[in-house]
């Protein structure tokens, strides 16, 4: 079984892998494609492309020609599932988690470049499995995946249920596992009143291919990095953030988006916009990196307010935007300079005044937290 | 509480309440539609004694205003309208000033609609009202989806069912006037002939919404809705303007390729500089457009939860499917009245099924955004149904939901080699480079068109000036609400002289 490593997967993969696994395929039978690089788009995906957009969609030719043809032993599904919703922590506090229109429907454009001309995948003896999936609506999750799969996996509606219930446990334990790793990181910033650098990007940007590990070349100069996708969520932490405002009526609950970003329908863009909010007023995150690919519509109409939420209190923000499939290392070297000569200058001096923002009593200071090294991480 | 006001966080833009006893007083812009559909919106408003004006007219100005306003990489309908309502703005502060412009205009945009840009429209609106130094300019967004959301933003607007039905009637009714414009326009014998008339029925249809009877909008929300379903104060209005009509000539023995326009939304929808004002341009090229009814849309709207509420299969989940089914029916109804009133002229719509169907190994029907599997269900439709040569799909440079069913239609051509597809990319200062793409497609279904109608002429032994003689015989085929059935050929031209021939006493299979 192949899985293209491609956008929300990023996410979710280990969703993909409890559900599978609990249905019985070994774990050494579940592939998924290498991280995105031109390499791997030009000996695979070339040629294939049916239209110009997104580099995280344009890329994803080459990962399903790397399943199809670059595997030593040969693939007999290729799954390459639409996500239509997401399972985000702040889902019940937003309108909705849908995924960008190109995330849920990218497999339906990328394998027309694989059967236009005649059926690739029946030529190398693949079924091409595609299953909709509302992964952020658990209860249907069941029905969608069971139809999708039954006649190719042999399965049945019960231990389908069961696998998805599996798949979800999977992943949640996966997320808390990055966020407690994350908490640890930062109460050792706080112990150590040392400031730290907070990633706002869409997760597939944590492939080396498409987000280009910018933000390794800074923790290299001794910053920790935090993604705001593993952002600790624990209620003490929140209620500090968020306490104030909660009592003040300006928002309902610490994932409460509304005070910024009314049209809260997309998931990835409404966790963007909470951990603006979140590296606003947490006091050692002292700068931001917003990552953007090149053409992305979706975080078009959030730049300006993401900016806004994480410059108000002085936290430092900068964007690497136009991301595309080559890496910009001249420009990134510039500025990964720039970056950490102001991180280094100002970080004193904004996380005393976010400190003081805040009510006293920050939990990560308290005796029983664990820290934990950050560039161990 | 003292803590949090020493950092001054951002807050989004929220306006200030539109109250009732404003008004009279306050006037709501609106726009995004084409004029006829926005006077006929402005009858409506009108009618329940609101102060209602569609914005003027998008040009290519809009769209430099908008660049300048908002952040770099908008699709184009984000630019050109929010540069549109810029504009509007700025010169109506040139003439009464910042402060009365705040006092006398708030502008109403629909949108909610979850994936793509077009749910976040308003962000670029409020990114430019700030541009304009205008905070405190009112701008609301009306869920699309919903027929009764009450007194919302302050009571100012009231979005109860008289509104609502009325604004979707008169949707209904521009549109079916629209089918037949552009199914009159290539063949008027009179130059003009058509628009004139055009305007003279919108105008006319602007009174018969501005003038709905108040009493039939009193009373149970049953009642209101049973009212606007049944009466024939509609039809009557169309019948009016059928006859009106009627005096435009045709001549249907010009050969024209029929071409569909699909595509995004704001785009297929649009006359204007926004989309090259592609449709009159393909008309001067000498094609028939098959322009593409907001009808569609709202279909498309109600049949959409369908799908969604299928995967639930609970008995009250089944009853809801049930009422949308049944409220289906009912649209369906209203449509095909008011097509009737017109002589059965205009469009059908097309069986969402169908599209669904049709588009399904191709495009999932619950990917949403934009018009979704809609776009591969369209030209398959058209295709399979003979009822266009060409399609001509706008799609907005950097659209989202555009480029993905534009890359899965490479699927749908590989098994339809010869549908004949043009994808025109408008990013709205590029019109030459989209034109001539149009046309290299365009010159392929001529040729076809021309095939159809020598076929035709060959196939019923029928000569050109076999046909002039009948038709001075008999003026009424020439009138331009005379329907002439689809006997299977996509043009105009073939059916007609298939249909003259079968008049004529000759057994011609179809
Ligand atoms: S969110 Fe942006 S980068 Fe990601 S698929 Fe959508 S448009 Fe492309
Ligand atoms: S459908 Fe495309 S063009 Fe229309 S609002 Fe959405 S992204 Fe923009």
């Amino acid at each position: 079984m192949g899985i293209p490593k491609v956008l929300n997967i990023w996410s979710t993969h280990q969703f993909w892998v409890g559900f599978l696994t609990a249905l019985g395929i070994a774990p050494e039978n579940i592939v998924f494609s290498s991280d995105t690089s031109e390499e791997q788009y030009r000996e695979y995906g070339k040629g294939r492309g049916t239209v110009d957009c997104c580099y995280p969609v344009k890329c994803m030719s080459g990962h399903y020609g790397e399943l199809i043809f670059g595997q030593k032993k040969k693939i007999d599904i290729l799954l390459s599932p639409m996500i239509y919703s997401l399972p985000s922590f702040l889902r019940g506090h937003v309108l909705d988690t849908l995924t960008c229109t190109r995330v849920m429907a990218g497999p339906e454009n990328i394998k027309a470049g694989f059967l236009k001309e005649r059926d690739v995948f029946a030529e190398n003896g693949i079924r091409y499995v595609s299953p909709f999936v509302s992964l952020g609506e658990p209860q249907k999750v069941p029905k969608q995946l069971y139809l999708a799969l039954k006649d190719v996996l042999d399965l049945s509606e019960d231990e389908t249920a069961r696998a998805v219930e599996a798949g979800y446990r999977a992943l949640e334990a996966f997320n808390q596992k990055m966020r407690q790793k994350s908490r640890e990181i930062l109460t050792w910033c706080a112990r150590h009143d040392h400031p730290c650098i907070l990633v706002l990007a869409r997760p597939y940007h944590m492939d080396p291919g498409i987000g280009h590990e910018i933000e390794a070349e800074l923790q290299a100069h001794g910053f920790p990095i935090l993604w705001m996708q593993y952002f600790p969520i624990d209620d003490d932490l929140m209620q500090w953030l968020f306490g104030e405002e909660i009592r003040a009526g300006r928002i309902k609950s610490p994932f409460d988006i509304s005070d910024v970003w009314p049209s809260s329908y997309s998931s990835n863009t409404n966790e963007i916009l909470w951990g603006a909010k979140v590296a606003a007023r947490f006091p050692w995150i002292t700068c931001v990196l917003r990552f953007s690919s090149y053409e992305c519509g979706m975080d078009q109409p959030t730049y300006t307010p993401t900016q806004k939420i994480v410059e108000a209190s002085g936290t430092l923000y900068f964007k690497f935007g136009d991301l595309d499939a080559t890496k910009p290392a001249g420009s990134i070297k510039i500025r990964v300079e720039t970056i950490v000569h102001y991180v280094g200058k100002y970080s004193p001096d904004i996380i005393r005044r976010k400190l003081a923002a805040l009510p006293p009593g920050c939990p990560l200071l308290e005796e029983t937290t664990p820290e934990s090294a950050p560039l161990a991480a | 509480m003292e803590t949090i006001t020493r950092i001054n966080h951002y807050t989004a833009y929220r306006p200030r309440p539109f109250t009732r006893e404003e008004r009279a007083t306050v006037t709501i812009l609106f726009g995004g539609l084409t004029w006829k559909h926005e006077r006929l919106i402005q009858g409506v408003m009108h009618n329940l004694g609101y102060k209602a004006q569609p914005l003027p007219n998008i040009t290519r100005a809009d769209l430099d205003a908008g660049k300048e306003l908002i952040d770099v990489g908008a699709c184009c309908p984000t630019i050109f309208t929010t540069g549109n309502l810029v504009n509007f703005l700025k010169s109506e502060m040139a003439a009464h000033g910042r402060d009365e412009v705040v006092k006398r205009y708030v502008f109403l945009t629909a949108g909610a609609c979850g994936p793509c840009r077009f749910g976040q429209y308003h962000e670029s609106y409020t990114m430019a009202l700030d541009g304009l130094g205008l905070r405190d300019f009112r701008l609301f967004l009306l869920a699309q989806n919903q027929l009764d959301q009450g007194a919302t933003h302050g009571g100012g607007l009231e979005i109860n069912l008289p509104l609502s039905l009325g604004l979707v009637w008169a949707i209904l009714c521009a549109d079916v006037l629209t089918d037949l414009e552009y199914m009159t326009r290539p063949y008027e014998v009179i130059p003009g002939e058509t628009d004139r008339v055009l305007r003279e029925s919108i105008e006319y249809l602007y009174d018969v919404f501005r003038n709905r009877p108040q009493a039939k909008l009193r009373g149970g929300k049953l009642k209101i809705f049973a009212w606007h379903v049944l009466t024939d104060y509609f039809t009557d209005a169309l019948r009016e303007v059928r006859r009106r009509w009627a005096s435009i000539r045709v001549d249907r023995l010009r050969v024209k390729p029929k071409v569909k326009i699909t595509g995004e939304f704001w785009l297929q929808t649009h006359e204007g500089e926004g989309n090259y004002n592609i449709k009159r341009w393909l008309e001067q090229e000498g094609a028939e457009v098959i322009p593409p009814p907001i009808a569609v849309w709202l279909d498309y709207l109600l049949h959409s939860p369908i799908t969604s509420e299928e995967w639930k299969g609970a008995e009250r989940d089944r009853k809801k499917i049930a009422l949308i089914r049944a409220l289906e029916h009912i649209y369906h109804f209203v449509y095909n009245r008011f097509r009737k009133a017109l002589g059965g002229l205009p469009y059908e719509l097309p069986d969402q099924e169908e599209l669904k169907q049709l588009a399904k190994p191709f495009y999932h029907y619950e990917l949403r955004g934009g018009e979704g599997h809609m776009l591969v269900g369209k030209a398959l439709y058209a295709y399979r149904h003979k009822k266009a040569h060409m399609i001509c799909e706008l799609s907005p440079y950097s659209c989202m939901p555009n480029t993905m069913s534009i890359g899965a239609m490479a699927n749908v051509l590989g098994r339809y080699p010869d549908l004949l597809y043009a994808p025109i990319e408008v990013k709205g200062d590029a019109e030459v480079h989209a034109l001539s793409r149009c046309q290299m497609i365009l010159t392929e279904a001529k040729r076809r068109a021309q095939a159809e109608f020598e076929e035709v002429l060959a196939k019923t032994g029928l000569t050109l000036e076999a046909i002039r003689r009948y038709e001075e015989r008999h003026p009424e085929v020439q009138r331009s609400t005379y329907r002439i059935p689809h006997y299977g050929y996509a043009g105009t031209a073939a059916n007609y002289i298939i249909h003259l021939a079968r008049k004529m006493g000759r057994s011609v299979a179809a």
